[in-house]
């Protein structure tokens, strides 16, 4: 072995090279930056659309920054979620997995470097909301509650979802394949958030709410934002969101690490 | 695998280097992979030493792949045992540290430049950012790749990245360097570039190579010796000379004379025991072919040659067919 291979060997942790590689990849050569685009393209028209209705008075200024903070956190999270679909999967699809195993870097460092390079998107997703809730939540004094509790919740939701996609990713002999499922499972978490509040009367509906993330966080943004009440008054409605986030994050890095493989074919 | 085939396999660089202590880059023991019903390895067993270069010959799906996803501990035999580079199958991140492999049908990352992947790569390896960047230009520069460093891969050929995908394969400078396929889909001159770099791995690095291919030609130019795996056995093992030789090849050998002595070189060697049946080849004049009774070994080559110049023929050329390593390639894999 020559001296400059073998002499160097306190270059960085694995983790840490394959998360700044992804993250380059992802925002140099991928489709972040046109993902960011679409983002703060949406963001600019529900900003547009909630700042004329509450000239009009069809919106309370506190219910625009609300909206915003929750278009924000999960068009944030359903970015990380894209990314972490198409970890594992495209690079099975590429032919560039096998590569990646045969280097002395363990499963487990290349899906902790996997899944911070697709939380980085929920990181860029929220630096763009940040301007436009200061701009929706000037003179109510509501927009550092906003911006706390959306990166708290935003976060949380973007550990889940992005877990959940990387696990979908793991297993997933295609892109397509892991896409689908993943925004299939996604929508179907979202979906309670547009049912009418009377569904959520009763032990029964409140319990469907507060077990899932997406509806948890939603009602409890809602609440701090809106009803101004503290952050500590509800924060029953966090465990669901914490709870999701902390489990599915151990989940995916045990499935990175035991059943992370090639497949028939690659 | 035969009992004698396995046998040679094992102690083929073992009896060639008796004088040598018994250390070698690769050494494998009765591995076998099953998936389920589907057996993709049975009981491959052999050894290389450093420096050579080992050929791992085999029809698509004759398990060459799956025995170097074996070895360079990417996936788990079902059964045996193996040491790569002198580390034990049983710690493959070590293993993986040790050997550079260019898969086969291997990915590159479109939107890179192939600086930017081997730099990638090397720090994967535990390079820091200065050490990565050095490197990465030594083997762009190794490989030819050097006034393409800062073009992205897509814009490369498919012999370039090949060349790529070795340079990768070479970035933590590897003891031994499994090549799956190297120039599989590549041109004439593709081919040359990428055997020429087989060759210089194994002669100035010092690297053991284990080339599986199916392209024999490719073998015969730069393997010291064989393995032909077929249906995941291995049916033959040996130098190139010597899988050969024990091919059952078809018995017969050609001779190419004046064109108006052929009737009289017919007449010569039909009079030779040994030799069952000869004639002359339409439309090629001068050439003959003779039919062995048996496998032509040097007394009965000797026999009818010297029949055929004993009748006052001069002999232009003479070659036995089946001698060659493509004829034992396809009197072990075909039929069986």
């Amino acid at each position: 072995m020559s001296s400059d291979a073998r002499a160097e060997r306190h270059g960085s942790a694995a983790w840490t090279v394959v998360g700044a590689q992804e993250v380059r990849d992802l925002w140099l050569g991928g489709s972040a930056l046109l993902l960011a685009l679409a983002f703060s393209l949406l963001l600019s028209i529900m900003s547009y659309l909630a700042a004329t209705n509450t000239e009009l008075n069809f919106l309370e200024q506190r219910e625009s920054v609300s909206l915003l903070a929750q278009v924000s956190i999960g068009a944030g999270s359903l970015l990380a979620l894209l990314a972490a679909a198409d970890s594992f999967s495209g690079e099975r699809e590429r032919g560039t997995l096998e590569s990646l195993l045969l280097t002395p870097a363990s499963r487990l460092q290349l899906t902790v470097g996997k899944l911070l390079g697709a939380l980085s998107l929920w990181v860029a997703a929220f630096a763009i909301s940040i301007p436009y809730i200061l701009f929706l939540g000037r003179g109510v004094g509501v927009a550092g509650d906003a911006l706390a509790v959306g990166f708290l919740l935003g976060s949380l939701l973007a550990i889940f979802l992005a877990s959940l996609g990387q696990i979908i990713s793991i297993f997933a002999a295609s892109n397509r394949v892991s896409l689908t499922l993943s925004l299939f499972l996604l929508l179907a978490l979202f979906a309670p958030t547009q049912l009418p509040a009377s569904a959520e009367q009763g032990w029964a509906g409140e319990l469907l709410f507060r077990l899932n993330p997406v509806t948890a966080a939603e009602r409890y943004v809602g609440r701090v934002i809106m009803q101004g009440e503290a952050g500590s008054q509800d924060a029953a409605w966090l465990v669901s969101p914490i709870v999701a986030a902390a489990v599915f994050a151990v989940v995916a890095l045990f499935v990175g690490a035991r059943f992370l493989r090639l497949r028939a074919g690659g | 695998m035969t009992e004698a085939v396995r046998q040679h396999a094992v102690d083929a660089a073992r009896d060639s280097g008796s004088a040598q202590a018994a250390t070698y880059s690769v050494e494998a023991q009765g591995l076998c992979k099953r998936y389920g019903s589907v057996t993709a390895l049975e009981d491959l067993s052999f050894t290389a030493e450093p420096g050579e270069i080992l050929g791992v010959l085999g029809p698509n799906g004759a398990g060459k792949t799956t025995a170097i996803r074996i070895l360079t501990a990417i996936l788990a035999p079902t059964e045996g045992t193996f040491t790569v580079a002198g580390v034990p199958h049983t710690r493959p991140a070590e293993i993986r540290r040790r050997v550079g492999v260019l898969p086969e049908s291997a990915g590159h990352p479109n939107r890179q430049t192939a600086e930017e992947y081997l730099r990638y790569h090397a720090r994967l390896y535990g390079h820091s950012r200065a050490s990565a960047r050095a490197v990465a230009q030594r083997l762009l520069d190794e490989v030819g790749l050097a006034d393409r460093s800062r073009s992205l891969i897509a814009t490369y050929s498919r012999g370039m990245r090949q060349r790529l995908g070795l340079a990768r394969a070479l970035v933590n400078d590897p003891e031994v360097v499994f090549l799956d396929e190297p120039t599989l889909g590549l041109d004439p001159a593709g081919q040359r570039q990428v055997l020429g770099l087989v060759r210089r791995t194994a002669g100035e690095r010092g690297s053991t190579v284990l080339l599986s291919t199916h392209l024999l030609d490719e073998v015969e130019q730069v393997c010291s010796r064989v393995l032909i795996l077929h249906r995941g056995r291995v049916v033959s093992a040996g130098t190139v000379a010597e899988v050969a030789r024990q091919a059952a090849g078809p018995r017969r050998a050609r001779l190419r004379v004046a064109p108006d002595l052929v009737s009289r070189g017919v007449d010569a060697l039909a009079a030779t025991t040994s030799i069952e049946d000869v004639r002359a080849l339409d439309g090629q004049p001068g050439a003959l072919v003779a039919t062995f009774r048996a496998g032509p070994d040097e007394d009965t080559m000797s026999a009818g040659l010297r029949a055929v110049l004993d009748a006052g023929v001069p002999v232009l050329a003479f070659e036995v067919e089946g001698a060659r390593l493509s004829d034992a390639f396809l009197a072990m894999t075909e039929g069986r």
